[in-house]
């Protein structure tokens, strides 16, 4: 009760807060047509990025036949964008669908293991199938069934001491992925020196990939898990506000967690298996976006889709400019971004930007 | 009349402890029920039960709610027949009061999540009702702790069920507006035939509400009946192990309880 009588006395003079208050009242322009501008923004660096490069690619030029740079451009760098916006995409949806269940902002791919799993899942199948590269598409179900694994671990442990609490959550994610970041290690200790070099190369991330099958796998995974869990919305809006209010007001608590669950996992593990495992998206979009839109997951949902792309397709045009010709593991420049932005998120007001 | 709640032999075990044991009661479409008791009596893990709301756990015996089994409804058809006001524990949920409210007429609304027009008159009915429309969009933990149980009620009120369950709904409101809830929960009560159950620490409101009492210790309910037998036979004392003076009221003549000091 004292607590929130010194809120309201806050609510007066403190100017972190001010903002929060008009967001809803003196703002004229509505969440809804935020999300619409948010989504046009993020439209014009996702069509530029192609064109851009170590040369620029003119417009006209793409549609010329047996011009070198239409080749490249059909071939290499469209694909490349569609991977980092569908990425992305998925990262920063996996991103809130965990926060929006565990009611933390810290709840990520990666801090959960799941990234960790994932990466292991990989590895391993390169190890085992010594000499075959990513490139092969049988390997593009190793992560996923790595991420699954994983989550399945935390979410057994999680369990193991009776009811729910997130803060034993978060410690399990942290032991599984430190758990599973050393089996990787092992498995590059054990691996041939060029299966080695190759899973290195892999976990700094990249979306240099060489098949376009393989992109077209992740956009249809993510596409799909992105449409399944927008039908969960209201259920996630009534998540983030407790589970047991959630359960009074009509949802199967249980089993949405599963199926937000399993779609999540999925889609983290099909894009760890493609682009490695870039870290920090999955964190900062969503909270950017719970800035920006508010709370309901019918707006926040899409928000995270196009800002989560917008955002890699960036991230990946900067690594593959800044040092040209050599190209900069994307996972470094996220992981650059995304250690300050923490911070930053955690120092503002005192650590109420933290909270949900 | 119409049965709206029955409880059988209901109990509730976690980890081998009997939280709840052997609790029976009934109530008809349009009572009031206050459940008292002392502290960790098992007040709330009684709502929960009726709810079905415990997430890990087992449960005994038989919950009725609207003539149905509670056991062999969905969560949807659940929240439909019976709303629910938690306590207040914790960090608050972060939405506007509107949100909040918009939120509870889940079980109503298709999965697109779309509102329509009786969705947005049920919220701004119960808005109205607990004099909330001031405070429409306030973040709820921006809210003062007595503002803040206004909401959880208003929210269990757009749910839009004939049965409503409200684990101390009036804690932290001053006199004023305690008086104001009860008044409305009277109304709500008499006019549309809701069917209340309150958990309360506040006695001489049980006693002289003219409901139905449910007393429990120890996850046992020592007595089920009309409110105004608790001032007599020693019973309170009983309950919460403590002595009890019976005063009058000096203008209604109405029994009053007030604890003895130690």
């Amino acid at each position: 009760m004292f607590q929130s009588t010194s809120d309201s006395v806050r609510r007066v003079d403190c100017p972190s807060l001010k903002g929060e208050v008009s967001n809803h009242k003196e703002f004229l322009m509505n969440n809804t047509t935020k999300l619409r501008i948010l989504m046009v923004c993020c439209l014009v660096p996702v069509v530029c990025a192609p064109f851009a490069g170590m040369s620029f690619i003119s417009p006209g030029e793409i549609f010329a036949t047996g011009s070198p740079d239409a080749e490249v451009f059909r071939r290499l760098r469209l694909p490349r964008t569609v991977a980092a916006f569908f990425a992305g995409a998925g990262l920063s949806v996996a991103g809130m669908l965990f926060q929006a269940m565990f009611r933390n902002p810290l709840a990520t791919p990666f801090t959960l293991g799941i990234s960790g799993g994932a990466a292991f899942g990989a590895s391993l199948y390169v190890y085992l199938g010594a000499g075959a590269a990513f490139g092969v598409s049988g390997g593009i179900w190793a992560a996923p069934a790595g991420a699954l694994l994983s989550m399945l671990l935390v979410w057994a442990l999680t369990r193991s001491r009776g009811a729910f609490s997130t803060p034993v959550l978060l410690l399990s994610g942290v032991i599984i992925n430190f758990f599973f970041s050393s089996l990787v290690m092992l498995l590059q200790y054990l691996s041939r020196a060029d299966d080695s070099l190759r899973i290195m190369h892999w976990l700094m991330g990249s979306l240099a990939v060489p098949d376009i099958a393989r992109v077209s796998d992740m956009v249809f995974v993510v596409l799909a898990g992105f449409v399944f869990v927008g039908r969960l919305a209201p259920a996630l809006d009534l998540l983030s506000a407790g589970e047991e209010l959630a359960a009074s007001r009509g949802v199967e608590v249980g089993r949405v967690k599963l199926w937000v669950f399993l779609a999540a996992s999925l889609m983290v593990g099909v894009i760890v298996s493609l682009a490695g495992p870039i870290g920090f998206v999955g964190m900062m979009v969503p909270h950017v976006c719970r800035r920006m839109l508010g709370r309901r997951h019918g707006l926040l949902l899409p928000g995270a889709f196009v800002l989560g792309g917008a955002f890699l397709v960036v991230c990946d045009l900067g690594a593959r400019t800044l040092f040209a010709p050599a190209e900069l593991p994307i996972g470094i420049i996220t992981a650059l971004l995304g250690g300050p932005f923490f911070l930053w998120v955690l120092f503002r007001g005192g650590g109420r930007g933290v909270m949900l | 009349m119409i049965v709206m709640l029955k409880a059988e032999h209901l109990s509730f075990f976690l980890n081998g402890w009997a939280l709840l044991e052997d609790v029976s009661f009934s109530l008809e479409r349009g009572d009031c029920l206050f459940v008292i008791g002392p502290n960790g009596a098992g007040k709330t893990t009684l709502l929960r039960s009726l709810l079905r709301l415990h997430e890990t756990g087992r449960y005994g015996g038989r919950v009725e709610l609207a003539g149905r089994d509670a056991a062999a409804l969905t969560r949807r058809e659940l929240a439909k027949i019976a709303s629910y006001a938690p306590q207040d524990g914790g960090a608050a949920p972060p939405f506007t009061v509107e949100e909040f409210l918009q939120l509870s007429r889940y079980p109503h609304i298709p999965p697109s999540g779309r509102l329509s027009g009786a969705d947005r008159e049920a919220v701004r009915r119960a808005l109205r009702l607990t004099g909330l429309e001031g405070q429409s969009s306030a973040l709820l933990r921006h809210l003062s702790g007595g503002e803040r149980r206004k909401a959880y009620l208003a929210a269990a009120l757009a749910q839009e069920a004939e049965l409503m369950f409200l684990d101390e709904p009036a804690a932290f409101l001053d006199p004023r507006h305690e008086a104001e809830l009860h008044r409305l929960l009277k109304q709500l009560n008499r006019e549309q035939g809701l069917t209340v159950v309150t958990v309360t620490h506040n006695l001489n409101h049980a006693l002289d509400a003219g409901g139905n009492v449910l007393a429990l210790k120890k996850g046992r309910a020592l007595f089920f009946g009309p409110g105004g037998e608790l001032a007599y036979g020693g019973l309170a004392r009983e309950v919460f192990d403590h002595a009890f003076s019976v005063l009058r009221h000096p203008v209604s003549g109405r029994p009053l309880l007030a604890a003895d000091s130690l």
